[in-house]
């Protein structure tokens, strides 16, 4: 009865293959039995509980599930957990160790970049690669870097200066 | 105790800058950053023991003649399938109109209807089992548009016929106003539905104990949400309790109740066990309500100056299958029919019709949005017919103290032309960007005034409940039922308490939206909460302070005239009172606390602020204290440009005719449309989609040069030319449910027609 289901979330498994999956996660070593169609969000989110990072649009739109892997910022509700395998995860709880903010995180407070903060630690993860990479950066790369993170309550210009200001003090 | 140590409280705090109005960090902004912020999805992990799975009509319009759940039952790990024979109440929503079926019975009215719920002990398992839910529908013709529900024949989607409502405004004599005018401009305008598209997904938990209920589930008014839930499953309010999460975005689309309902139902199927529901994104989509569709008959008169006589206007309103918040939002619209325009002879009709789509109701602006779109509109097209520039014809209609609104109201003191003025200025004072765009981009700015009323209005009841209290460490805490889903409250909550109170920002919690701890503050929606709310927290604040003083008078043994009380020095853990010509007399707040429950003073204070306004008139004759503070400023935007685009207020009503790739967050969207490096769309580096969220009606036109728009008005928007990439635009647009299935609820903004534009000089 497909047609009972308008989210085409229909041709489900039931009991999925699983994939023994080994990575790192923020710096710790992870082993586990994963199924197979297990995306990395809902890994990271509903198995080990690290639910700072968001799923809003699930596929791969809206930048709030950003995580980096080896450092480059990817849309995690559209990667599968297996694809992570023998890969460095960081996610939003990494950056902050001991309650100790990073840089981005405080600049964000700072410049009232903060709403609703569902898109917060995606637009962080994004960024902080972004900034990472690029001791030199003009406005327009700045604002291109973090162009697949939507903020609905649409604080742009706050969040652009958080960048800059983030930029500034990193590379300085 | 009394402290005559060496730190001179005036030296900082006495004088520092009263909190309300400065610039402070969110309180709950750390948590939000680092992730720890705990939303409405992030409890599945921490407490999930049951999930459920909502399933939803097949079809937009049809009678349900059976369902069956056996085979959905038989899977392993389902513990229970429910449909409407297991709700124990009315199984009625509505937050007007309780007309809404939590589960259906025998008729499906949209695609989003629910018809079942299943819990199961994984996720998994619950969806897999929805889809095994058998139920036999026999398909009726759906009305997908206006014109269908109101054709003769057309089936009837409620017993009461498929006119919802009605509403007129009568305010002199506008056809005779009409006929008198020099100059008269007739349009028809048509906005289109829109989705709020908040990020954080409908998510939350849920657990009865066998006597209490609690569920933690966003919304936009705790206590009415309790209302509708108790009503619907048949429970006393008293055992519910509703906790808001942290909560990412409403923008209204969280005012209709969503999850909680059938949370409710499989809590109280599986007691000690506590339940959880998330929303896919296209389930939300599906089953949320949305903007109104409005379509708008406009005609305005004026005499050959450019002074305005009359606006005749009729809106026909698509309502879709229930009611929702749907009158109000009709109200509204009528009442703010002529915004702020000054406008001596109006007759409004709005008429409200049900359809097969999506119920209808709050999302930012609540109708007086779109209408809006009309009155700026016809503005422009009056000043082309006058051939005069459309900021001088604003500022001559724009409202003066004394006039009188749409509905006869008259305000005193509007600031809007002020605020036009302010905004052209700041205009003027930039220079046009003039960096080169791709061949398919133009820059170009638009306009518009409009006037918004704070608060419900209308004479519907309308309060704020606030409890202020002091604890032994002499930490404030302010307990309010409103809600915050980002925009802010607890910081203004806050602030507001903290400048009455004489405290710094981390002296005053704020405990916000939990029935069980919190008094009713009205719903988080017309902006009304720093209004209503806030004055109720002033109060509350003020009464306390007054407590203070009276204790502090006795222990300083001053008057209490004479005492202030300040916030201390940084490392000072709490605040003090002291003598206001003596700041050495003094005594830290805790002390005070000790002291006052001594003495048997309460410590706390409630307060409520209540302001009433009258109903809007039945047929015809003025109407006064309609809305609060009715009159709101300009808008100025950018358009077609190349940032900024992400801001739903500032993108054009019409920008899909150029810039139909809308919109990427910050940056072209026509980039993105065209297959710029996307590196970033998971690993195998597919992605490009079209960007589906709508753009939020508000600028009507499209002003190609800085010269107030005359350029365009020779050139004509109509004819503006469009890339070819754009002429299949708006179907990149649609919602991924297909058109049969939703009954036409996804518009195509092609239907705009603006032709019909009469000038008698």
């Amino acid at each position: 009865m497909s047609h009972n289901t308008p989210d085409g979330l229909t041709g489900l498994a039931l009991t999925p293959d699983t994939f023994h999956l080994r990575c790192a996660i923020n710096g710790e070593s992870i082993e586990r039995d994963v199924a197979v169609d297990r995306s990395l969000l809902s890994f990271l989110r509903d198995d080990l509980g690290l639910t700072g990072t968001k799923g809003s649009c699930l596929e791969g739109e809206c930048g709030s599930c950003t995580v980096l892997i080896d450092g480059v910022p990817v849309n995690s509700c559209i990667t599968l957990a297996a694809q992570v395998n023998g890969r460095q995860v960081v996610t939003i709880e990494g950056l902050s160790r001991d309650d100790k903010l990073a840089i981005l995180q405080e600049k964000f407070l700072e410049a009232g970049a903060v709403q609703c903060g569902y898109c917060t630690p995606g637009l962080i993860l994004a960024a902080t690669a972004l900034l990472q990479e690029n001791p030199e950066i003009t406005e327009e790369q700045l604002i291109k870097g973090v162009e697949a993170n939507i903020c609905r309550c649409t604080g742009y210009s706050s969040i652009v200066e958080a960048l800059r200001n983030a930029h500034r003090e990193m590379h300085s | 105790m009394t402290t005559a140590a060496g730190s001179n409280p005036s030296e900082d705090a006495p004088r520092a800058a009263p909190l309300a109005g400065q610039s402070c960090r969110r309180i709950d902004g750390a948590e939000k950053v680092s992730g720890r912020a705990l939303y409405g999805a992030d409890f599945f992990p921490r407490e999930a023991e049951l999930f459920a799975k909502v399933l939803r009509s097949a079809h937009a319009h049809a009678k349900v003649l059976s369902i069956d759940t056996s085979k959905a039952r038989a899977i392993e790990g389902v513990v229970g399938v429910y449909t409407h024979k297991d709700v124990g109440g009315t199984n009625r929503h509505g937050l007007i109109r309780r007309d809404h079926p939590a589960l259906v019975e025998d008729r499906v009215r949209y695609c989003g209807d629910a018809v079942a719920i299943v819990v199961a002990e994984s996720e998994r398992v619950a969806e897999f089992a929805r889809d095994l839910v058998e139920v036999g529908y026999q398909e009726l013709p759906v009305l997908g548009t206006i014109d269908d529900a109101l054709a003769p024949g057309a089936p009837q989607i409620h017993p009461e016929g498929n006119v919802m409502g009605d509403k007129r405004i009568r305010k002199g004599d506008a056809e005779a106003a009409l006929e008198t005018s020099d100059v008269v401009v007739r349009d028809t305008f048509e906005t289109q539905t829109t989705d709020h598209a908040f990020l954080d997904l409908e998510a939350g938990i849920a657990r009865f104990d066998g006597e209490q209920l609690t569920i933690r589930a966003a919304g936009q008014w705790v206590h009415e949400e309790r209302r509708l839930v108790a009503l619907a499953v048949g429970l006393e309010p008293e055992r519910i309790r509703i906790i808001q999460p942290c909560t990412g975005g409403a923008f209204g689309g969280r005012e209709d109740i969503s999850i909680q309902i059938y949370l409710a139902v499989a809590a109280l199927h599986h007691p000690h066990q506590t339940v959880a529901l998330r929303y896919s994104r296209a389930e939300s989509m599906i089953a949320r309500h949305k903007r109104h569709a409005l379509r708008i008959h406009y005609t305005l008169g004026a005499k050959r100056d450019g002074t305005l006589t009359a606006a005749k206007v009729v809106v026909y309103s698509d309502e879709g299958a229930y009611a929702s918040t749907g009158i109000a939002v009709m109200r509204k619209a009528a009442s703010h029919a002529t915004g702020p325009l000054r406008v001596p002879n109006v007759s409004v009709d709005v008429y409200g019709v049900h359809t097969n789509n999506n119920p209808t109701g709050a999302m930012r602006g609540f109708g007086a949005s779109q209408i809006a779109i009309a009155y700026n509109g016809m503005m422009q097209r009056l000043a082309r017919a006058l051939n005069m520039n459309p900021l001088d014809l604003y500022m001559k209609n724009l409202i003066d103290s004394g006039d009188s609104v749409t509905t006869g109201q008259r305000i005193s003191d509007p600031t809007i032309k002020e605020c036009l003025q302010a905004a052209m200025d700041q205009f003027h004072s930039k220079p046009f960007p003039s960096d080169a765009l791709p061949p398919h981009l133009r820059r170009g700015w638009g306009i518009s005034v409009m006037c918004f009323g704070l608060g419900y209005g209308d004479g519907f009841p309308d309060c704020s409940r606030v409890r202020v209290a002091i604890d032994e460490k002499g930490v404030f805490t302010v307990y309010t039922g409103a809600v915050d889903f980002g925009q802010g409250l607890p910081n203004a909550m806050a602030q507001i308490a903290g400048t009455e109170l004489g405290a710094k920002l981390d002296q005053v919690h704020v405990v916000a939206a939990d029935t069980g701890r919190t008094d009713e503050s009205g719903s988080s929606s017309a902006t009304r909460q720093t209004y209503f709310t806030g004055n109720a927290v002033r109060m509350a604040a003020s009464e306390l302070r007054e407590q203070l003083l009276d204790i502090a008078g006795v222990h300083l043994r001053v008057h209490p005239h004479e005492i202030s009380l300040g916030p201390g020095k940084s490392t000072d853990p709490t605040g003090f009172a002291y003598e206001t010509a003596n700041p050495d007399n003094r005594a830290s707040l805790a002390d005070l606390v000790v002291e006052g429950r001594k003495r048997g003073y309460p410590l706390e204070a409630r307060a409520l602020f209540k302001p009433r306004t009258v109903p809007g008139q039945a047929a015809t004759g003025p109407s006064q204290g309609v809305y609060h503070l009715p009159v709101r400023g300009p808008r100025i935007a950018g358009i077609g440009g190349r940032r900024n685009r992400r801001d739903p207020r500032r993108t054009a009503h019409r920008l899909p005719r150029r810039g139909q790739s809308h919109q990427s967050p910050i940056g072209r969207g026509a980039d993105r449309r065209r297959g710029g490096p996307r590196h970033r769309h998971g690993f195998d580096g597919r992605g490009g989609h079209a960007r589906r969220c709508v753009a939020e009606p508000w600028l009507h036109r499209l002003h190609r040069t800085h010269d107030h728009g005359r350029a365009a008005d020779r050139s004509g928007y109509r004819r503006a030319r469009r890339p070819r990439w754009a002429v299949r635009g708006p179907r990149r647009w649609r919602a991924p449910v297909d058109r049969r299935r939703t009954g036409g609820a996804v518009r195509d903004l092609r239907r705009y027609r603006g032709g019909s534009q009469q000038a008698a000089l």
